[in-house]
């Protein structure tokens, strides 16, 4: 080590409040993680979705429009030119910008999320734990809680860059094609297209889907990799949690007919259910069917939630900062 | 006052980790010394205010320990013992992450982080990645992120583990210029004894939970005024004898004319040179033999070890 090439020097300064550490958290992960290819290319896969619904829609219109496209030969299925056009005007319903429009993109883009979370959670969290960062942030004059936090908001970041920023995006397209769609709320009705409900109120039920998405993947995440640390069994872990427990939810309900609440088992189900409450879809039309209440999967989910804040305190609380 | 401890005590379960420790320290250069399993560890997680004490009170530069538990970490930086380092990070963006939590904005946290990383001589480094760092440079670093918001007050766990001799002798020459010019106070945990001597003017023992003795180094090791260390040409056994007729104790000889003594009381060091005229030899160097930190410890130990062990 040389002579040091400045003097010391004192700073004089306000310090900030401990809850203005949170995004620092935050951001920092999200840095480590966009550094990564991996996550690019997941991002563009989840892309590809959204450009697929965002031009789905012009393109069924112009597919409808256009009587030779109906006549079209599917391997050897041969459908009937009104079968063809039925399908079309049933996908174009879909993709009209209305609450099955959102609750079908949510759906998907969701599945994307998951396999990107399981692959991030190592990176966002888990890292903290494995290599000992943790008692670098506990040292400092914040909370457990601004930390946890900190590590959530990084990963609701990454759902709503996934999940709802597109999906505003869609919202921003059928807009922008008819700004009536977005002042009127009975533009649906109106115009005798489906009963979902448009306006500000689709608005605000696109917010609270992303919400929910946000709000539950980010406490499971974070608590998931805190406690598995490394991807590989971060990825067994998730594997288990939505594909494992829908299967046996599944299994439950629709083959051995148990009692419908067995699907609350099925968290991915409970997700999309109370997002589509907040979309104001008809509980009747969710498929597949029986479906639990809304309510109950509100409750499933607020109780995954509060278990997931329990561990990571405790979690949390057992780090050594100081050996 | 740096630290003031008020018969602080605190229990894992049913094991009592300190025992009513009451301190008194001054601003300055501490040591904190102690075996494994002092209660070292549970200290410095109360003087940060991430544990509680179980009984007692204490305050940190006028903070209480009880209430201000993040105020207090605002006002001292802390310099582990593990890496603790983020993974994936830049020199640069680790410092001044730190500087962010710490509370500074984040621009500022920024100018800082490169400020301090050239101070520590790691300005080449301030790109690299955490991962590219060698273990001096680590040790550097995490010095750096305890700076970074100019604390008054640094907890340093073990800072030279792991480094060389021309880092840690760099490290310690920091940790001296620190608390010198610029006024730093310090407690710093190590088992290297050295390090606490060259760096410390105070020091702290600890022992299965007590406070064995503390104050200044100079102090604690001047209290053995009846040990010398002699310097003879050619020293010979009946010297040597006639030494110990007088009652004088010989702790060590090193073959080489050099002896370390126990005087008995009333003895004058003149008595040194009269013996050594009987015998016809050249007393070349004669010396109070001050007790070092390494001996001042262990009979410190030593000596509560056997009280400890005392049948009341």
């Amino acid at each position: 080590m040389t002579a040091p090439l400045l003097h010391y020097r004192a700073w004089q300064g306000e310090f900030r409040r401990p809850i203005c550490s949170v995004w620092p958290i935050a951001r920092v992960a999200l840095c480590v993680l966009l550094r990564r290819k991996l996550f690019w290319v997941l991002y563009s896969f989840a892309m590809l979705l959204f450009l697929m619904f965002f031009f789905g829609y012009y393109l069924f219109a112009w597919a409808e429009s256009r009587p030779e496209l109906a006549k079209i030969q599917i391997g050897k299925a041969n459908p009937s030119q009104q079968q063809v056009q039925e399908f079309f005007r049933k996908t174009r319903g879909i993709l009209n910008g209305g609450q099955d429009t959102f609750s079908v993109f949510f759906s998907y883009q969701g599945a994307m999320v998951i396999v990107t979370l399981a692959l991030a959670g190592s990176t966002l969290v888990g890292g903290d734990f494995a290599s000992r960062g943790l008692p670098f942030y506990l040292a400092k004059p914040i909370s457990r809680w601004h930390y946890i936090g900190g590590k959530c908001l990084a990963v609701a970041v990454v759902v709503m860059l996934m999940t709802t920023v597109p999906a505003l995006g869609l919202y921003g397209q059928h807009a922008f094609d008819d700004w009536e769609y977005a002042v009127n709320p009975d533009y649906f009705l109106d115009y005798g297209l489906s009963r979902s409900p448009a306006g500000l109120p689709l608005l605000l039920g696109v917010l609270g889907h992303g919400c929910i998405f946000a709000v539950v993947l980010s406490l499971l995440l974070v608590a998931t990799a805190s406690w598995m640390r490394r991807t590989i069994p971060l990825i067994m872990v998730w594997m288990s949690l939505f594909f494992f427990l829908r299967l046996v939810a599944r299994l439950l309900v629709e083959g051995l007919k148990y009692d419908v609440r067995w699907r609350l088992l099925d968290l991915w189900n409970d997700m999309c259910l109370v997002g589509q409450w907040c979309l104001s879809i008809d509980h009747e039309g969710i498929r597949p069917l029986p479906q639990p209440e809304y309510w109950e999967a509100g409750v499933a989910l607020a109780g995954v939630c509060i278990a997931c804040l329990i561990y990571l305190s405790r979690r949390t609380r057992a780090v050594e900062v100081v050996r | 006052m740096f630290i003031q401890l008020d018969h602080i005590s605190h229990w894992y379960g049913k094991h009592q980790a300190l025992r009513d420790v009451s301190l008194e320290l001054e601003s300055g250069r501490i040591g904190l010394l102690g075996p494994n399993g002092a209660g070292k560890s549970t200290l410095m997680k109360i003087l940060l205010g991430l544990l509680p004490p179980s009984s007692g009170t204490g305050q940190v530069l006028g903070r209480d320990l009880l209430h201000a538990g993040i105020e207090l970490r605002r006002l001292i930086g802390y310099m582990p013992e593990a890496d603790a380092l983020v993974s994936g990070l830049r020199g640069a963006d680790y410092v001044a992450l730190a500087g962010e939590l710490y509370g500074m904005p984040r621009k500022q946290a920024l100018r800082r982080a490169h400020e301090v990383l050239t101070y520590l001589d790691l300005g080449e480094a301030r790109y690299r990645r955490l991962e590219e760092y060698s273990t001096g440079m680590k040790q550097r670093l995490k010095l750096a992120q305890a700076l970074v918001h100019d604390p008054p007050a640094l907890l340093l766990d073990e800072p030279t583990s792991g480094m060389d001799p021309a880092g840690r002798e760099a490290m310690l020459d920091l940790l001296v210029r620190l608390g010198q010019d610029h006024g730093k106070a310090m407690l710093l945990s190590t088992h290297l004894l050295g390090d606490i001597e060259r760096v410390c003017d105070a020091v702290v023992i600890l022992h299965e939970g007590r406070v064995l003795c503390h104050g200044p180094v100079h102090e604690l090791c001047r209290r053995r005024q009846n040990r010398y260390r002699l310097l003879v040409q050619e020293a010979n056994e009946a010297f040597l004898d006639e030494l110990r007729l007088e009652g004088v104790q010989v702790l060590n000889d090193n073959g080489r004319g050099e002896l370390r003594v126990a005087v008995p009381p009333g003895w004058t060091t003149r008595a040194f040179f009269v013996l050594a005229d009987h015998h016809s030899l050249v007393v070349r160097g004669l010396q109070v033999d001050d007790e070092d930190l390494e001996e001042l410890f262990h009979r410190m130990v030593t000596e509560n070890g056997t009280s400890a062990n005392r049948p009341a």
